[in-house]
């Protein structure tokens, strides 16, 4: 859940076409139309990422005149679902999965078992990745994996795929640094009781 | 709880010889996109009379001696990289080729950020005399805020000395797959544009949250020079003692290891420039970087969490979680309850793990792990940026904001649109001051303002912190040391 307070404004003047705003917005609500930069509002989440990236400072934030709130519930769906699809991506549904919004991981796949079939729909549904625009990545793909959904990265720099995660890490790569500080077996086991732990409800 | 300011002049602490010290001014507060306006800032906690200073060296005697600040200046700076420097093979740069200078944004908040770009001046100076090349670029790394480092580029005016060819990098810009022993990760592609880069950092501490001392020195590779990608599997992928790994990764990479020619540091310490460190081998550095960090900052580390109760002040320009007292960085006194050095302990009191851990009810998912410090009764946001996600310290510790013109700057900013849920706002800093004082029931403050050399404390904690200082001090010493220092495979120096 996200509340968009604020939206980019295009200073046609300034704009000089590079696309690089388009290329870098996780909602994929930028074009270029005639070698300008232009906003669909529609499907802007505010996260601020083309005015912090436009090479000529030609995109400034404002604010809504009505301030809106996108969220997706979760009470109309059978929350075995939605727990089944985080426990498959080893998140405890309860768990937050996005830190700028305090978005919870169940209802990241609640938005996927919703129909949504990339970060950009679920960013969009959800606000999710649209604060730092950096961390909550994997986890947005880890539970789309799950839900056996491949999406594929878009044509700019949004995002590019999975990485590994600790319970990928070869046993030799284990033993070759078992006495470097990495804890791995140690943090395994951390992240495996947190993502069995029994989801405790109440009003987030 | 009664407030009795000890009025300067022959004081001392308790039995103990130290000297009462006037406060130390903290830097002014700096124009950036991310913070209010410097003039808004009306009042800086240090200038209470019922502040004092305590210098780390006088807490702790066996502190190093630093060459920044001092008498000597930036030259002791640029003297001391000079020597470091060479010492460095650079015979692997040819004339004609290309060279990638990278920097990352924290080394500017540091004693006012000038040792750092003194640093990143005298590495150019010192290729150019020795290789000849002249194609070399500054690609300077950030946090959550983008243009962070554009705005240190201008101040320091290190686009004039790279001759143009200075640029802030995000890690939303484009990238570049990298593969590792553990799989793809992502580099962001302009770090690794030139035939070589070299990797230029300092040995400030900082989040010992997220990489537990465990290759700081490495630390940016999987950090500000990576993609989100990267980071995002720092952050949710490897666990809280594992995620370093990820820099690891990167740097021991065919691809990086192609293009890596040497290291240079500001070495650091709580009370300042130790001095310069520069080498090929990084994980040589590595090592005696993660002895000096135990050694420097492990005392007052562990010393702060001996703190029973105060209210803490952030009075300093970075966000909040970074604002810093002593070297130690806010979000570190918010684990204080905890050795966050010990690798036994798993999740730290604050980490981006123990914060996505609270479920829905306020409570953690699981049990067994420790709260926020729970010394910490309130907090004075005086003044501290935006840019990085912050509800998390408000949520969980009182917060009191001055002035409506920062709650709003919080509120407009996406990384921080629920910090001020939690938060209420004063008009002023004396009247939080006022409220904090009666509602938080202590006479202890603790800022975290950055002062250089030493730390801002009333003179009620100051008491405190001189009379725990020698037993923390021979603890450290005697029994947390050797422990760290095994559970990281290296020995001291």
């Amino acid at each position: 859940m996200k509340l968009i307070s604020v939206k980019p404004v295009v200073d046609k003047v300034k704009c000089i076409g590079c696309g690089i705003c388009a290329k870098v917005c996780p909602s994929l609500a930028i074009s270029l139309v005639d070698k300008k930069a232009l906003v669909n509002e529609q499907d802007c989440r505010g996260c601020g990422g083309c005015n912090q990236r436009c090479p000529v400072y030609a995109i400034t934030m404002e604010k809504l005149e009505k301030p809106y709130t996108v969220a997706v519930a979760i009470d109309d769906l059978p929350y075995e679902q939605i727990d089944a699809l985080c426990r498959k991506a080893r998140l405890n549904p309860e768990q937050i999965i996005c830190y700028c919004t305090a978005t919870r991981a169940e209802e990241v796949a609640a938005a996927i078992l919703k129909g949504a079939k990339s970060p950009e729909d679920i960013s969009r549904l959800t606000g999710v990745r649209m604060g730092c625009k950096v961390e909550c990545i994997q986890p947005m793909l880890r539970l789309l994996q799950a839900a056996g959904i491949t999406p594929v990265p878009p044509d700019g720099y949004q995002w590019y795929g999975l990485t590994p995660t600790v319970w990928d890490i070869p046993e030799a790569v284990k033993a070759k640094y078992a006495k470097r500080g990495f804890y791995f077996d140690e943090d395994i086991k951390l992240l495996d009781k947190v993502a069995d732990a029994k989801a405790k409800g109440g009003n987030s | 709880m009664t407030r009795q300011p000890i009025t300067p002049g022959n004081n001392t602490f308790c039995s103990n010889e130290t000297p009462r010290r006037s406060s130390i001014m903290p830097m002014a507060p700096r124009a950036s996109q991310y913070g209010i306006a410097p003039e808004l800032v009306k009042k800086r906690l240090a200038e209470y009379p019922e502040m004092t200073s305590l210098m780390v060296k006088d807490l702790f005697d066996d502190t190093p001696a630093v060459i920044y600040p001092g008498e000597g200046g930036l030259e002791a700076v640029r003297a001391a990289a000079e020597k470091a420097l060479a010492g460095v093979d650079m015979s692997m740069i040819k004339p004609g080729q290309s060279v990638n200078v990278l920097a990352s944004h924290h080394g500017f908040t540091l004693l006012g950020g000038e040792p750092y770009a003194e640093l990143l001046r005298v590495v150019r100076d010192v290729i150019v005399a020795r290789t000849g090349v002249q194609d070399i670029r500054l690609r300077a790394g950030v946090g959550l805020r983008f243009r962070e480092t554009e705005e240190y580029i201008k101040r320091y005016k290190l686009d004039v000395h790279y001759k143009n060819k200075a640029r802030g990098i995000a890690p939303i810009d484009e990238g570049i797959a990298i593969k590792t022993e553990i799989g793809t990760l992502y580099g962001i592609k302009a770090v690794y544009d030139a035939d070589w880069i070299i990797h230029v950092h300092n040995s400030d501490v900082r989040e010992v949250h997220f990489h537990r001392q465990v290759d700081r020195a490495v630390k940016p590779f999987g950090m500000s020079y990576a993609r989100i990608e990267t980071r995002s599997t720092y952050h949710w992928n490897m666990g809280p003692r594992g995620a370093n790994f990820t820099a690891r990764a990167i740097f021991d990479s065919e691809f990086v290891q192609s293009k890596y020619a040497f290291t240079a540091f500001l070495s650091m310490s709580p009370s300042g420039v130790v001095g310069v460190r520069a080498e090929n081998d990084l994980y040589l550095l590595n090592d005696q970087l993660t002895v000096e960090g135990l050694q420097y900052y492990g005392k007052i580390m562990t010393l702060l969490g001996e703190v029973d109760e105060c209210i803490v002040g952030l009075d300093f320009p970075c966000p909040v979680p970074y604002v810093f007292a002593a070297g130690v960085i806010y979000a570190n006194f918010v684990g204080a309850n905890a050795d966050l050095f010990d690798l036994d302990q798993g999740l730290p009191p604050y980490t981006w793990y123990t914060e996505a851990f609270y479920g829905k009810n306020g409570k953690p998912l699981i049990e067994g792990f420790a709260p926020v410090n729970p010394a910490i009764k309130m907090v004075v946001h005086n003044y501290a940026w935006g840019g990085y996600p912050s509800a998390f310290f408000s949520e969980q510790i009182p917060t009191v904001v001055v002035g409506q013109e920062q709650a709003e700057l919080l509120n407009a900013d996406p990384q921080n649109l629920q910090y001020m849920q939690y938060s209420v706002v004063a008009n002023a800093l004396d009247d939080a001051m006022h409220f904090a004082y009666k509602a938080a029931k202590t006479d202890k403050v603790l800022i975290f303002d950055g002062a250089m050399g030493g730390i801002n404390v009333s003179d009620s904690l100051a008491a405190l912190l001189v009379e725990k200082a020698p037993l923390i001090s021979a603890r450290v010493d005697k029994e947390l040391m050797p422990k760290w220092l095994k559970q990281r495979g290296v020995t001291g120096l």
